[in-house]
Parts: structure tokens; C-alpha cells; sequence
């Protein structure tokens, strides 16, 4: 067995007295597609959060590539134990609220990063942020600021600012949620194309055709554990459990 | 009713004092104008030190705000008084900077510069650090999830949204700035209202007092009118509502 592009080992998560994470263990593989499914509040965000580090756990471990990112003399309580730039650099996210940086126009939103971080030329960021743009289909939005775009406009301009900075995993915290129902399709077909090329994705949706079509594992959570794991026909057709069942009737009855 | 009017409005006394009041009133803007880049500076500095995440900076957060609290508390008139009636007197410190006569101005200028933005400073963090809330939550979490560190965040997220957002309180404060400026006559600083007191105690006329009071008026009221347009148009901006502004 390869070594796991991202394992999760008994991830705990509290705020405050609200314990989030209440002990959850994944593995993903390089190039695998993992769907999470759930309820609100069943602690799906804070796990993709926990990934990269912008919540960081309590308890457990986070190997990304096999390097445990957690580990420190003050585990979970203080971002400066935490192998920071090793996650941001790999690890790439994007969010439910696009978080598209307003004042910076398209091109500034997605070289951003790649110049100030990774420390490139204008000139290479520049292309290689155009280059991506035409990839999401947005070749003609270059100079525009984000209050311009539509919400599908501004979640691709998203996934490509994340992809400049050439994560090998990718994160999405339910990209199409906030997203008017015709404008879903043109995000979805973004994230299809990324799964053929190869990339590691971990997607919190609640997209069940989508989630059966391009995932290669679905996992169901509630109460801040995974109650069911497997791939997507098992879970969302024959699920074992009947928690999973009673969401999925709900989520389907709709 | 002419005995009232001609306290105030001696145009006489007015006339005779013009040119001195008004060359006080333009020492007015000058302390005004460098306490407004250092304040507008230093505020910044004391708005950053206060948002420094995690456990190590907690020493330095704490006494950034104690800083903040205590400069705010202490009536202004208060600080210039110690600064004035202390620095001179603290040997140690080269005479140079204790009795300074920088640009050829004399030492109470200096001490009111001090003064002012030791006070301002702490005013204006408070203001700066309500324009850094303002910023959702969420473009430091993209900024981080894109690998800048807290100070890039800053510098490219935060602070530039930041300051789009509190151009009115900032103006009000500048506004108190210019007139408090006027407190700085109490260490011999002759600007317009110790000239005009000059005045008054020769002629016991405070129509050179009204004068220099008028003087800050053609500054401070259009001030007031501008900060209500840009008051009006922020709320503008928020009932229009864009896709980013929801949270």
C-alpha cells in the first residue's frame, strides 16, 4: 500500500465545551477523490479545516505526504509549533464564500500569493495566472474586480487562486452552497476536470449525484465522527447505517 | 446688546490682530500637520501590535492595550503638562532631545508633537482596529490558506480593506486632533489662542480669542460636512450589498 497522501489519526476538535471532532481517522490516497458527506454541524468543515491547519486539532495526528504536521512542544495551542508553510504551500482551499479578495482585481487575486509567498516574477505569475483562468473559462475577466463577476465567476477565480500556488490537495468547503442553482453546474464541471487530471481532493457537498459520480470514497459524518466510509455506491445506495440512511432520506426526499 | 457684540466681534481688535493670530493659527496647522503623520503612523503600529496572533505575543498584546486604555483615560491636557513640566529636566536624556529646537522650532512645539501623538496614537489604533474587525473573517483564512503569513495577510488583506472603512471616525479624530492643538498654548506654544489671550489680557477684549476660534471653524465645519457624505455614502455602499459583503 503507497503511503497515504493525507492520513487522519484520532482528530479531536473542542470549542470551547462543544467538542467538534470526537476522535476521526481517514486516509486518503494521492490522486483519490473523497466525498464528505452530513449534516450541518456534524464537524465536516472544522475536518477540512483541521487539513490545513486553520483549526488546528487538539488531539491526534495529521500526516500530509507522510510528514506529521502536528507535532510540536505546544500541540494545540499556538500556530508557531505547526509546520505551517510545509501545509499552505501543499495543501489548497477553497471556500463556501469564494473569499475573493475585493480590492485586488482577478489577476491580483490569483498572483497574489505566488508573488509574495513563493517569492516569483511578476511576468511568470502573471501567465501562469492567466493560464489558469482560461482553464476555469474566465479569459476575459482578467482586470475585473470580483463584485463584477457572478458567484460561479468568483468560485472558479477561487479554485484558480488556490491552484497557482500548486497544491498537491486540494480542499473544498461546499464551493456550490452559496451559489444560485444554474451556477452550480459550471463549478461542479471545474472540480470533474481536476479529479481526471489526478488531483487529491477532499469535498464537503451536499451534491449527492456528484458526489456519486466523481468520488472515489464517500464518507458520511454525524456527531463529529465518520459513521460510514466507503465508495459511493455502497454508502449512498446501500448504506449500513441507519443514521446515514435517515439523512440520506432526508437529503433525497427534497 | 452692542457692549456684548463688541466683546466678541471688536473688528478693530480683529483687524489690528489679524496677521498674528492667523501666524499662531498657522502654527496650529503645522503641529497639526506632524502629529497627523506620526500619529496616523504610530496608530497603525499600536492597531497591528494589538492583532498579533498566538500564545508568545500575549505579553506584547497586553501591553499594547494597556498602553491604548491609559492614553485614553489620561485627559490630554494632563500629558502635555508632564511632558513639558518633565522631559527638560531628565539629564540623562542629551540636551539635544530633551530641550529640542529642531527646524527652528522651539521646544514646546516639540513637546506638544509628543503630546499629541503619544495621546492621538492611542485614539487612532482604537479606530484602525475597528476597521481591521470590519474585514470578514474569511479573507485572513483565504489569505493564510494561501500561504501568507500573518504579516503578509496584513499588509496585502487586511489593512488596505481596513482603512476603506473608517475614513469618517478617522476624520472625526482629526478634527479633535486640530483643535486640541490649541491646548498645546498652555506650555507657551504661540499659536493662535496664546495669541489671542495675549490679546485679551492688554485690551480685556476677546474678540483676537473669537478670532482664532473662527479661524479653526473655516477648517473644522466643512470637516463635519464630509464626514456626513462619506457617513451617507458607506451606507449606501452596505444597503446595496455586494456578493463578498455576506457573511
Amino acid at each position: 500500500m503507497p503511503e497515504a497522501m493525507v492520513k487522519l489519526a484520532g482528530i479531536r476538535k473542542r470549542f470551547g465545551a462543544l467538542e467538534v471532532l470526537k476522535g476521526v481517522n481517514l486516509e486518503v490516497a494521492k490522486g483519490e477523490v473523497v466525498c464528505i458527506l452530513g449534516p450541518s454541524g456534524s464537524g465536516k468543515s472544522t475536518l477540512l479545516r483541521c487539513v490545513n491547519l486553520l483549526e488546528p486539532p487538539e488531539e491526534g495526528e495529521i500526516f500530509l505526504e507522510g510528514q506529521d504536521i502536528c507535532k510540536g512542544p505546544d500541540s494545540g495551542t499556538g500556530e508557531q509549533s505547526w509546520e505551517l508553510d510545509f501545509v499552505r504551500q501543499r495543501v489548497g482551499m477553497v471556500f463556501q464564500q469564494f473569499n475573493l479578495f475585493p480590492h485586488k482585481t482577478v489577476l491580483e487575486n490569483v498572483t497574489l500569493a505566488p508573488r509574495q509567498v513563493l517569492g516569483k516574477s511578476r511576468e511568470e505569475c502573471e501567465s501562469k495566472a492567466k493560464a489558469l483562468l482560461e482553464r476555469v473559462g474566465l479569459d476575459d475577466k482578467f482586470n475585473q474586480y470580483p463584485e463584477r463577476l457572478s458567484g460561479g465567476q468568483q468560485q472558479r477565480v477561487a479554485i484558480a487562486r488556490a491552484l497557482a500556488m500548486e497544491p498537491h490537495v486540494m480542499l473544498f468547503d461546499e464551493v456550490t452552497s452559496a451559489l444560485d442553482p444554474e451556477l452550480v453546474k459550471e463549478v461542479l464541471d471545474v472540480l470533474r476536470e481536476l479529479a481526471a487530471e489526478g488531483m487529491t481532493m477532499l469535498i464537503v457537498t451536499h451534491e449527492m449525484g456528484f458526489a456519486r459520480e466523481v468520488g472515489d470514497q464517500v464518507v458520511f459524518m454525524d456527531g463529529g465522527v465518520i459513521v460510514e466510509q466507503g465508495n459511493p455506491a455502497d454508502v449512498l445506495d446501500n448504506p449500513r447505517e441507519e443514521r446515514t440512511r435517515k439523512f440520506l432520506g432526508r437529503v433525497l426526499e427534497r | 446688546m452692542s457692549e456684548f457684540f463688541n466683546q466678541y466681534f471688536d473688528f478693530t481688535i480683529m483687524g489690528d490682530h489679524f496677521s498674528e493670530v492667523l501666524e499662531g493659527f498657522l502654527k496650529n496647522l503645522l503641529l497639526f500637520a506632524v502629529v497627523l503623520v506620526l500619529a496616523l503612523s504610530w496608530g497603525l503600529i499600536l492597531a497591528l501590535l494589538r492583532q498579533l496572533p498566538g500564545r508568545k505575543f500575549i505579553p506584547l498584546r497586553g501591553l499594547t492595550i494597556a498602553y491604548i486604555d491609559v492614553f485614553r483615560a489620561m485627559p490630554l491636557l494632563i500629558i502635555i503638562l508632564l511632558i513639558s513640566g518633565g522631559i527638560p529636566y531628565l539629564e540623562f536624556i542629551p540636551k539635544e532631545i530633551r530641550i529640542p529646537n529642531w527646524f527652528g522650532l522651539p521646544d514646546p512645539f516639540w513637546y506638544g508633537v509628543l503630546a499629541l501623538t503619544l495621546v492621538y496614537g492611542a485614539y487612532i489604533a482604537e479606530v484602525y482596529r475597528a476597521g481591521i474587525e470590519a474585514v470578514p473573517a474569511g479573507q485572513v483564512e483565504a489569505a493564510r490558506s494561501l500561504g501568507m503569513s500573518h504579516g503578509q495577510a496584513m499588509r496585502h488583506i487586511v489593512v488596505p480593506q481596513a482603512i476603506t472603512k473608517i475614513p469618517a471616525p478617522m476624520l472625526n479624530e482629526l478634527n479633535s486632533l486640530l483643535k486640541d492643538t490649541t491646548l498645546v498654548s498652555v506650555v507657551a506654544l504661540g499659536e493662535s489662542l496664546l495669541i489671542g489671550r495675549e490679546v485679551l489680557a492688554e485690551t480685556f477684549n476677546s474678540s483676537a480669542v473669537m478670532l482664532a476660534g473662527l479661524m479653526f471653524l473655516v477648517i473644522t465645519l466643512p470637516l463635519a460636512r464630509i464626514v456626513d457624505y462619506l457617513i451617507k455614502r458607506n451606507q449606501g455602499k452596505i444597503t446595496r450589498g455586494s456578493h463578498i459583503e455576506v457573511a
